[in-house]
């Protein structure tokens, strides 16, 4: 008895020491460490950022505020004049300038968002081929596709340029449409398979007591469930879509194909419009996907994340 | 039967788009540039005929060419060296949980999602000469003692700049990519290395680095192959110029503005071929080292 309570009562002692040196070595680190720590993430945070305020504080100001030397690091005046310019509203209107904004946005949001919803489409129903269904020649099929996700833009730039020129659909939707398709369906693929091996079989082998097909099974319980997958792979397609440059640049030769990327780009080879224009036509082409990418954030660290790590 | 019948067809419906998808729009191509980079393809002085060698033979005589191939391996050993140092920095930063890091994440990606040609041309007005905010700054804080024009006039400070612009967009997939995979370690193990006495940074160098091995040869391998094809970032701040030219600019004005084909063609093989290489070659490098440690 008296044995087991000194035992008890060197484990309260032990047990207050471990406490009081834990406590005490939190409060003497914490407050450097928290300073280290908040000064790292504000440093991370002025990169990443630093470049976007800038292309916002210069098309929020004057000509002048933005050629001011040393720079002014907050608009003087705030002014939306260049906004007005660029998307061709009353006096301060730039009719070249908001024309060609205003056609290529269109043409992006065809352009990916098309893409985005046949790349889905396809890849969905190939996806889940690969990771439910028995076939002939799986393996290889499954190793070939995702073997061109390594395949760099050089090895298939010239071929298609010329396919396109032989159809006859150079400086066409669909040209620039196929060509995306092409190119995010291995990575779409990834993704999904990905996303459906992680969904238990259960779920569909429910279905097929109650003598559903395979296809019903996909439709009605596997694609309701992977929708946190699908959307990944929905707005990585569009998000790569709205970036594209190079294919479009070879593949669409005017205003009525060319996307915001190619006039964004056009504009600035031309050295005549001013920074605080073309800052504007900067932000508002990055707009949708900056809103996109800030709001879906989720689906986008699960789907860059997707498989990475094995 | 008929219904039996359907089912043994099924994963060849399923995948019929993908294949003629895969197959006409990326397989024929590559097959194509292969052939073709031992063919004269003159769009404006035919006849196509068998050259052999004589494309590779005219890129390796041509200094520009050469130029581009130098200046584009100093862009990947930039590249890859600082989007997975950064990444890394940033994943260490954010992987414990904390007010607003969900917010902080979000932001950190955004450069990623962003267009590359957009942010060259607002990195173009940050690098500008007369008005840039990287002059100014540099001047107000007394780095530097008047104005430089950053692009275009020294090779390697051009370059360098240019890939900065590149890592800027690139690091955030390092980032996420070594984020999940510290994120996958134990916290056990931690803990059991904190009761041997090991600091923090024994810790990350004993435990963190050899888990997330695999996660940095996978960004290592991404960022090779996006600056290997850097070309959005090189079109909008040194344009066509050979000073700061990479392999693809190069692939580009051959093809398309000097309309010699099979030079392209040519270039291209090699640099697919260069890919594919370099990019085994860095995975087989960090399992090797993974596997031995």
């Amino acid at each position: 008895m008296i044995a087991e309570a000194g035992r008890d009562e060197r484990t309260a002692r032990a047990v207050a020491r471990i406490a009081n040196g834990r406590g005490a070595r939190v409060l003497t680190r914490r407050p450097a460490r928290v300073l280290g720590r908040v000064v790292t993430i504000a440093v991370i945070l002025l990169w990443s950022l630093f470049p976007i305020y800038w292309a916002l504080n210069t098309s929020l100001s004057t000509l002048t505020g933005a050629d001011a030397t040393p720079a002014h690091y907050f608009p003087s005046p705030l002014v939306s004049t260049s906004y007005q310019a660029v998307l061709g509203i009353g006096s301060a209107a730039n009719g070249g300038v908001s024309g060609q904004l205003g056609r290529s946005l269109l043409n992006s949001t065809v352009e990916s968002g098309v893409s985005m919803i046949v790349t889905v489409v396809i890849a969905v129903f190939a996806a889940y081929a690969f990771a439910r269904l028995q076939f002939r020649f799986k393996r290889t099929i499954f190793v070939s596709v995702l073997a061109t996700l390594l395949l760099p833009a050089y090895a298939t730039l010239i071929p298609l340029y010329r396919i396109m020129a032989s159809l006859g659909l150079v400086n066409t939707y669909l040209a620039v449409i196929l060509v995306y398709v092409s190119g995010f369906l291995p990575l779409a693929i990834w993704i999904l398979y990905n996303y459906f091996n992680s969904i238990p079989r259960e779920l569909e082998e429910a279905a097929f007591v109650d003598g559903a097909s395979p296809m019903r099974a996909l439709l009605r319980v596997v694609i309701p469930v992977a929708r946190p997958g699908i959307a990944a792979a929905a707005i990585i397609a569009f998000l790569l879509g709205w970036a594209q440059f190079l294919f479009p640049l070879v593949l669409t030769s005017d205003l009525s194909t060319q996307p915001v990327t190619v006039i964004v780009a056009a504009l600035n080879g031309q050295r005549v419009v001013p920074f605080t224009l073309l800052m504007a036509c900067g932000v508002i082409a990055a707009a949708i996907p900056g809103v996109l990418a800030l709001v879906l954030n989720r689906y986008i660290v699960q789907g860059i994340t997707a498989g990475s790590i094995k | 039967m008929r219904a039996a019948r359907r089912g043994r067809m099924l994963p060849y419906i399923l995948l019929s788009p993908l294949v003629v998808f895969i197959g006409a729009l990326s397989f024929v191509p590559t097959a194509d540039t292969a052939v073709e980079a031992f063919f004269r393809v003159m769009p404006l002085d035919p006849p196509t005929r068998f050259t052999g060698l004589g494309n590779f033979r005219a890129l390796f005589a041509n200094s520009v060419m050469l130029t581009s191939w130098v200046n584009t391996a100093v862009y990947v050993a930039i590249g890859v060296v600082l989007s997975v140092v950064l990444g890394t920095v940033m994943a260490v930063a954010l992987r414990h949980r904390f007010r607003l890091r969900g917010v902080i994440l979000a932001l950190v990606v955004l450069p990623w999602a962003l267009p590359a040609v957009v942010e060259a041309v607002i990195w173009s007005w940050i690098y500008n000469p007369t008005f840039g905010v990287m002059n100014s700054a540099l001047h107000s804080a007394h780095v530097i003692g008047g104005y430089h024009v950053w692009l275009g006039l020294d090779r390697w400070l051009t370059v360098l700049l240019i890939e900065i612009v590149q890592v800027w967009q690139i690091t955030p997939l390092s980032t996420l990519i070594i984020l999940a995979a510290l994120q996958s370690i134990s916290p056990d193990l931690y803990e059991a290395a904190r009761v041997d006495g090991a600091g923090a940074t024994a810790a990350f160098r004993r435990i963190s680095l050899p888990l997330i091995r695999p996660a940095l040869a996978v960004s290592a391998v991404e960022a090779l192959v996006l600056s290997l094809n850097i070309f959005d970032q090189v079109y909008v701040l040194n344009g066509i110029a050979p000073l700061g030219s990479s392999v693809l600019l190069q692939t580009y004005v051959t093809t398309f503005e000097d309309l010699n084909f099979g030079g392209g063609y040519a270039l291209s093989l090699l640099t697919t071929v260069a890919t594919a290489l370099l990019s085994l070659a860095v995975l087989a490098l960090f399992y090797r080292r993974a596997e031995a440690a």
